[in-house]
């Protein structure tokens, strides 16, 4: 067992809870979306330490990486979006005066 | 400890400590900048990994993203500044459980597993990029196809969502519109 991957892993562990934890404290959608990118930066953490220290000769590791780095991408287009026509119709992208999004 | 473990942890332990202060701070641009530097010291971290073209990307990637973020912070939020002291949080104690739950458990499969043996020497750079464009466009060119047209959809859907909708024009104005036309 490497240190490295330890400490990577860890890592990722605490960048996941700090994030679900400011996905689920925050009351603004620009802050939840913060939350949700540090989640997934947690993820990334640890597919590129699984990728070095146990397959770095699978390259479908990386491509699993770039995956999740285009749905970060996808996360934010679509957040702003939504915090746009947001903003329009109510004048705030507080979620706590949003319980007409709930389906 | 080897080098590599030692830069590893240090910008783990940056990216944990700007993450943190991403809902510490009032400020929301500070937020933004926070988030930007804990993002970038995961793509440092995957330098000191020897993994690259994927830290460089990273960098990169987060730089323009936590920018645009940063403007739509100021754009939307009530306070930006946090010169008022709002706060702007709710439900704390059942967020930090969740938290404190999901990283626990998350730690106690680091530390239990077996991940059995360990590659010491990675690729060098060249080699990664060139065999990540391979598999690129050989066996996972579908799953690089479906991530395009994935982003290209959402571009469109949220651009689509951010345009105002129109007013129809009323009849009355319409008909005194062409009243002047004709004059």
């Amino acid at each position: 067992m490497t240190p490295v991957l330890i400490v990577a892993l860890l890592t990722g562990a605490i960048l996941f809870g700090v994030g679900l934890y400011g996905a689920l404290s925050q009351t603004n959608l620009v802050m939840i979306m913060m939350g949700v990118e540090l989640i997934l930066a947690g993820a990334l953490v640890n597919l590129v330490a699984f990728w070095r220290f146990l397959h770095p000769e699978n390259y479908a590791g990386q491509m699993f990486v770039l995956v999740v780095m285009t749905v970060m991408a996808v996360e934010m287009a679509v957040g702003f979006g939504i915090a746009i026509a947001r903003f329009r119709a109510k004048g705030s992208v507080e979620m706590e005066e949003a319980g007409d999004l709930k389906g | 400890m080897s080098l590599q473990a030692f830069f590893v942890a240090v910008f783990g332990l940056a990216a944990i400590g700007f993450g943190v202060a991403v809902f510490r701070t009032a400020s929301m641009v500070r937020s933004a900048l926070a988030l930007l530097f804990s993002q970038a010291a995961i793509g440092c971290m995957f330098l000191a990994m020897q993994s690259e073209f994927l830290g460089v990307l990273q960098i990169m990637m987060m730089a323009t993203e936590m920018s645009i973020m940063a403007i739509f912070m100021v754009m939307f939020m009530m306070d930006p500044g946090g010169l008022g002291g709002m706060d702007m949080s709710h439900q704390k104690r059942f967020s930090i459980g969740a938290g404190v739950i999901a990283a626990g458990a998350a730690f106690a499969v680091a530390l239990m597993s077996d991940w059995g043996p360990v590659t010491a020497e990675a690729p060098d750079a060249a080699m990664q990029t060139r065999e990540l464009g391979i598999e690129m466009l050989g066996r996972s060119m579908l799953i690089f196809e479906t991530a395009a047209v994935t982003i290209l959809t959402a571009m469109i859907a949220a651009t689509a969502v951010a345009i105002p909708v129109r007013e129809p024009a009323r009849n009355d104005d319409k008909n005194e519109n062409d009243k002047e036309a004709s004059r």
